[in-house]
Order: structure tokens, then sequence, then C-alpha cells
């Protein structure tokens, strides 16, 4: 459904937009990120853009910064026909976007750092320190934001180097300014003062787009929302004709429940996995759960919300500050991966090129890597054993490679994800903890994938999962906890979960 | 109207002036300089002469002027290890044209040629095509001295003019005391300094250094930031080795070998950080004394060249080790 102008007060209708996507379409390699989206902004109003996780919000907003390239559609800035091909591009029209991930240099200066873009030059062309120094101390009393321009960033909490990246969107008189997250790291009373800088700016005729999946975020700085959901525009609608539900539904929409039936039933096995009072300086507080050997136990959660965070604690990977993890029903201590692996429990991590494969390595190495000891002998490895377990492994998954040579980057997503499985496997396991398992993976392969998660749990695995994707959780999970703000807050068994309930959880 | 919150006015507000120039690694550089001259000022009756001070200076001026070079490479989170082989290189064309037309001029736009192309080549193939820079440099370290050796043929080649100027630029002294290489080397580091510090592009290197997708985001073009690196870092070790072909007095094929890592060694010891985006010329400069001083007061108490070397990698590995140790208590 296209944005309806008729919904728009007369007033603004009038005014010419600050921004205008028509059309807009994204595709990647074998996905379609943006299809027909549109965009329309007006001057000096706060436009919240919602959706799922994958929803396609990133994408559009990185479209506006000039990262991506759109493949089809027109942006109209000011009236004007743009084509907005680089991050300079962007600047120079006057639209800053602020990422969640801070984009500042750690070792300039804060006021270095607002005038990173373009440094006023005096005669000569030599830098103006003093102006820089002048002008950031100006615009931090203006927004009211305590720091001294002369504190090295890095040394900041991210509160305030979120609020130095605002004020650098300010000292580039940027008309359009767009954040992403902004709150997910502010405490409350951070969020009032972003809220109340937010304000100035609209006060100004800054046009600002809110990105945000806190709906009482929403309801209270936005005048407008439009929702994406699956790469497509759902609605735009001014801010008072939605009501809490009428925006979760729209974010959800009605999607087919149960997209991956299940092979088994609900036999559940012992106690394999206990949590308790688990917490960390990170992220997590006071988690605890258990988990049983022949259920997938689903977490969903936003970004944010602590998935990752979790499953790395859980599996010894990242340090943790208090609590306690059993894996059946012997502690893991000392808590580090070495000793979770001999206890059999082992992380599929969400980043697959980063913390899963070798990806110059061949298929073999890849898959071996975690059970060499059980084809060694006095120290070496027996290769023709190694081989003749991971070729087993190839044919039970049906990874298809040409060879057990093959290096493992010319696989595709959803293999490269099957030889990471066996690798665990293969080394024998209680517990596995996928993270966002079909991350990257086309339709098809992931479907395969499910089947296999699903097959492990058949065999007596009890699989940890944690999912941003609300089909995935539902088609899968026997049970399912939703964490918000690093807590769970709240669990389902399976047949009386609904998105609603969990999306509501989740927001928390 | 906003309000301060108090969680964020009450939050540091950044060290003060004296703390933040305690945490300079410049001031610990330099206390640990004069530190080592008050050492060999006590232990040997001859440090301490204006004679072999302003001998130090006028051997300390050639990784200086080098050094400027490959910690603007670092900085732009690159590296640059062709620098040994390139000061050697360079001398052919300086001093093959000058036997040829008997031009100071020409022979020094040769040499400058040279540089420049080696730089280009060295910056398009690790900005642009993005081949490791380490391996990159390496490659062109053994290439140019091959070169050397095979022109050469394993001969020094004189100077047959024995032109005034070229004498003067390296063996001369200002007012009959400061070495001339020592002034050049104090002229490019202020010029330098002031050019990081206050121009537009000098500050573009630290950023694209200290992180690359920040800058590209701010609209920087990264790759040729970096590639700019690489041309400033070949024709400062041009000009090096031009002041060294002026000392020798011929193209000498063996000159500068395992200079390069001199050169780095004094430029991590002055705190450049390998990573890139951190680091000082005024550190660099203090990382050079502080070895040369070193080098040249263990000399004066007679000790070996071969304990010289085991005590010049216990200081950088001794220097860099504290400042880890500090940046992690930090």
């Amino acid at each position: 459904m296209p944005a309806d102008p008729a919904l728009r007060p007369a007033a603004e209708a009038a005014a010419a937009p600050a921004l205008e996507m028509r059309g807009i379409g994204k595709r990647f390699p074998g996905v379609i990120a943006l299809e027909d989206v549109d965009l329309v902004l007006a001057p000096g109003k706060v436009h919240a853009l919602m959706g799922e996780n994958g929803a396609g919000k990133s994408t559009l907003i990185k479209i506006m910064a000039g990262v991506y390239g759109k493949d089809a559609g027109s942006i109209r800035i000011g009236g004007r026909e743009t084509e907005l091909r680089t991050p300079r591009d962007a600047l120079a029209q006057g639209l800053k976007v602020v990422f969640q991930e801070i984009a500042l240099i750690g070792e300039f200066t804060v006021a270095e750092n607002i005038f990173l873009e373009q440094y006023p030059v005096g005669r000569a062309g030599s830098i103006d320190w003093k102006r820089i120094r002048g002008e950031a101390a100006a615009l931090f009393a203006r927004i009211g934001f305590d720091v001294d321009p002369a504190a090295k960033t890095g040394d900041l909490p991210i509160s305030q180097q979120q609020m130095v990246e605002i004020a650098r969107a300010l000292a580039h008189e940027a008309r359009i300014v767009v954040m992403d997250e902004p709150t997910s790291s502010l405490t409350p009373s951070e969020v009032a003062l972003l809220f109340a800088v937010i304000r100035r700016l609209t006060a100004l005729g800054i046009a600002v787009v809110y990105v945000s999946h806190k709906l009482d975020e929403v309801f209270e700085i936005a005048d407008e929302v439009t929702v994406l959901r699956d790469g497509r525009h759902i609605s735009t609608k001014p801010i008072g004709a939605h009501d809490h539900d009428s925006l979760i539904h729209d974010m959800i929409g009605r999607r087919i429940e149960n997209l991956f039936p299940r092979s088994r039933g609900h036999h559940k096995g012992e106690v394999v996995l206990s949590v308790s009072n688990l917490s960390t300086d990170a992220k997590l507080k006071d988690v605890a759960f258990e988990a049983r050997a022949g259920e997938v136990l689903g977490f969903f959660g936003l970004m944010g919300a602590g998935r990752t965070e979790l499953a790395k604690a859980i599996v010894g990977f990242d340090p943790i500050r208090t609590g306690t993890i059993a894996i059946g029903g012997r502690p893991l201590k000392p808590h580090d991966t070495r000793t979770g692996v001999s206890l059999g429990i082992g992380l599929l991590s969400e980043d697959r090129k980063g913390e899963g494969l070798m990806l110059e390595l061949p298929v073999q190495q890849n898959m071996s890597l975690a059970a060499l000891e059980n084809f060694s002998r006095a120290g070496f490895v027996e290769e023709g054993r190694e081989r003749s377990a991971v070729q087993s492994f190839v044919d039970r998954f049906r990874v298809k490679t040409p060879s057990l040579a093959q290096p493992i980057k010319n696989l595709s997503g959803g293999n490269q994800q099957k030889v990471l499985i066996a690798r665990w496997l293969m080394r024998g396991l209680k517990v596995i903890v996928v993270d966002e398992p079909t991350r990257g993976i086309d339709v098809g392969a992931k479907s395969e994938i499910f089947a296999l998660l699903d097959r492990l749990a058949g065999e007596g695995l009890a699989v940890v999962m944690m999912t941003s994707e609300m089909p995935e959780l539902l088609g899968l999970s026997d049970r399912i906890l939703v964490m918000a703000g690093g807590r769970i807050t709240a669990g389902f068994e399976r047949d009386a979960a609904t998105q609603e309930k969990i999306l509501n959880a989740a927001i928390g | 109207m906003p309000q301060s919150v108090s969680s964020l006015a009450a939050a540091p507000a950044g060290p003060s002036l004296l703390r933040r120039l305690a945490r300079r690694n410049e001031i610990a550089l330099l206390l640990s300089l004069l530190a080592v001259i008050a050492f060999f000022a006590l232990a040997s009756d001859t440090f301490l002469t204006t004679r072999n001070l302003t001998n130090v200076l006028g051997q300390a001026a050639l990784p200086l002027v080098a050094g400027i070079g490959v910690a603007i490479v670092f900085i732009s989170g690159e590296v640059d290890v062709s620098i040994g082989s390139l000061v050697a290189a360079i001398a052919i064309p300086l001093i093959t044209i000058m036997n040829a037309t008997e031009s100071f001029a020409l022979g020094v736009a040769g040499a400058l040629a040279l540089g420049l192309a080696v730089g280009v080549v060295n910056g398009y193939l690790a900005a642009y095509l993005g081949i490791n820079s380490l391996i990159v440099t390496l490659g062109t370290l053994f290439i140019l001295r091959g070169g050397v050796y095979l022109y050469t043929g394993q001969r020094a080649i004189p100077d047959d003019v024995m032109l005034e100027s070229f004498f003067q630029l390296g063996n001369g002294r200002l007012f009959g005391v400061v070495p001339h290489p020592a002034v050049i080397a104090v002229i490019l580091l202020i010029a330098f300094a002031y050019f990081l510090r206050h121009r537009p592009f000098g500050r573009q290197l630290y950023a694209v250094g200290g992180n690359p997708e920040v800058a590209r985001l701010a609209g920087y073009n990264v790759r040729r930031v970096k590639f700019v690196a690489f041309v400033i870092s070949a024709l400062l070790a041009t000009i090096a080795g031009i002041l060294l072909a002026s000392r020798l007095g011929s193209a000498v094929h063996v000159a500068g070998l395992g200079f390069e890592f001199q050169v780095v060694a004094a430029v991590v010891l002055g705190g450049v950080s390998l990573s890139g985006g951190v680091g000082s010329l005024a550190g660099m400069a203090l990382g050079v004394l502080i070895l040369q001083f070193v080098s040249n007061g263990l000399g004066m108490l007679n000790i070996a060249t071969e304990w010289q070397l085991v005590i010049t990698g216990g200081i950088i590995i001794a220097a860099v080790a504290f400042d880890e140790l500090k940046r992690r208590r930090a």
C-alpha cells in the first residue's frame, strides 16, 4: 500500500518535502532487499522508520547515506532530483546518517571529529584549530551537551560519542538527519537528552528519520511512521493514526506460521544445559534457563537484546561476571572454550566468515578442526581416518562440494553451514548453540539447514537457537524464550506462542 | 530549552592538562633521551663535546629525514621497508647524470624522478591493488637492491666532477658547527609536523589509519590518501639518499643496507603505531635520537658493535612492551 497523501495535513502537503524517495529498489545476489519503497520526509518533522530485523530499514538508510547505490527509483532532495553515489554526495546534499556503530576516530579530540568531513581552513589552506574548538564548544552549548571539546573521543562512553555524532550532523548544516537505533546503548536519562536534541533539530526545520523498534519511543517522538516488511513498503501514517497493536500488526503482517513442519514429536530427555543467574559486564543480566536433550530451544530478541552475547557466554567464549553454567551436570569451569568443548557444548557463530570458517582451507580441514584428537595416534593425525570421517558427513548431510580438498570459500553459504555443523557433530556434543543459523543463506538452503537442526534434536542433542527471524523461531522451536535488554522477558511453550506475544515481550 | 542531564554532566570531561601531558608519549621519550645523554656524559669524557654532539646530529639526519616518510606511511596504516635500497638506487641517476652534465640540479632531478617512480609503484600496488604493503615494499626492497648490483657490477660509481655544491650538501656545516644534513632534517621535520597537524590532508592521514571505514563514510578517498603517503615516503628517502651520496662521494652499491630496519625501529620506538592512526613526528625524531645517542655512546665506551646490536634490540622490545602495558592499564 503506497503512502496516501490525503492522510497528511494540508499545510504539510503544501511545503516541499525535504526528501522524496520513490520506487526505491535494491538487490543483492540472491536477495531482493528493497522493492518499490517510498519515503517522503517533511521538513521539521520526525519520521519513524520501523520494521522487523531484515525488513529493509538498514538497506534504505545506507542508500540515503550514499553507502549503497540504488538499483531502481528516484531521490529528490528539496524538490531537485539527485543521485547519492558516495557518502560525500549525501553530506553535500545536507543528508547526515548517524549509524549505530559509532563513526568517529577514537584517537582524535571531540572537536576534531565534529569537523572531520570538512575542516574549516584559514588563509593559505591551514586548518583553523581555534575556530574548530570555538565552534564545537558553541555547538555543544546550543544543544545542552556537556563535554570537553578537547577530550579524546575514544575515552568517552558510547552514549556521549553518539551525541558527538549528532552534533557533527548539526555542524554540517544537515537538513536531513537519519538516526539508526540511536537509543540502543543509552540510559533513560540520556534518551531524554537525545529527545530534547531531536526537538531542537525539528524546530530548526530539520527533517529527522528515526529508525527504531522501540514502540514507546516512537509514539513519544515521531510525527509520522513508515513501516517496511520484507523489503516492501507497508504503510505510512501519522503517528496518531496508529496504536500499539496496529503498528505491530503492520510490522509482522499475516504470515503462515509453520513453514517448517517438524519430523519429531515432543519427546524430551533430561536437562543437559542449565544456566543460572548469569550476568556479564557487557550485557547480560541474571539470565537463567535449562535446555533438554532432544529439544530445540529458540531464543528471540531484537537487535541488541543480547542473544549473541548469551551464546558466546554459555560456550565459554566470552567472560562472565556471575552465574553458573552446567553441561551434562558438570560446571563449565574454568570458563573457556576448551572446557566447553570437552564438556560437550559448541557454538555455530552468526559470523560465519569471521568466527566459523578458515576460508582458504579445504572442506576437510574446516570440518575436522575440533575433532582432530579422534583421528590422532601419538600426536599425529592419521589422514586416512580423518578423510573417511569427513567423507561420511559430507555424504550424510549432502554437502555439495567437488572434493574434500575444495577451499571452503568456494562453497555456497548453506553448504558452508553444513560443514560447520558437521564440525561439532564429529566432536560429539550434548548441546549445540546456533546463532542466526540461516544468516546469508538463500531460501532453498534454509529449509535444508532447518531439517538438519531438526534431525539433530531428533538424535538427542539439545539445540539452542538464537534467532531474530520469527518464521524460523516459530517453525523450529519446541520452546521459546524472549530476550530484551540482556534479560529473558518471557517464555512460551511452542503451542502457546504467537507473533504478537513474542514481539510484545521483545519490545520490552 | 534542553537541560544537561546529570549523568552526562557528571561524566568525566577529559583529564586535566597536566595529566594529559604526563600521558604524552613524547614526554617519556624526551626524559629517556635526556637520561641517555646524562648517562654517557658521566661515563665518557669525550661524549659531551660540541664535536661529538654535532656529529651525532649529522648521523641522525638521514634516519630523521627517511623516518618522516616511514612514520607517515605507518600513520596511514601501511608499512614501507623499501627505503633501504632506495637510498642506494637513487645515487645512480644522481651521480651518473652529474658526471655526464656537470649539473647538480639535473642530477637531483634524476634522483627525484626515480624516487617518485618507486613511490608511485609502491603506492599503486599497496593502496589501489590492495596488496599487503609489507610484501610490496619488501619486494621493491629486493628488486632495487638487485638492480643496483646489476647496474654497478658491485662497484661504487665515483663522483668524477666533484661539484662544490654537492660536496657541501652532505659535508658542510652551518656556521662551521651544525652539519648541513641536520639543518635539512630539522627544516623538513618542522615543515611536515606542521603539515600533519595543520593541513587537512595531514589529518586525513591519521583518520585513514585510525579507522578506514569512518574515513570512507566521512567522504575521504582512502586509497588516494595511502597512495600519497607512499609517494611522500619515497621522495623523503630520495632526499636521504642524496645526502648519503654526498657524504660518500659516490654511488655505493652496498649503501643503506639495513637502513630500512634502523628507521622502522626508531619510528616504532618513537611511538608511531604499526596499526595506524597513532604517532607524531616529534616522537619519531626522539626515537631516532635515542638510538643514535645510544649507539654513539656505546662506541665511545669501546663496547663492540655486536653488543650495540643486542642492546638496541633490547631497548626496542622493552620500549614497546612498556607502552603496551601502559595502554592496557589505562
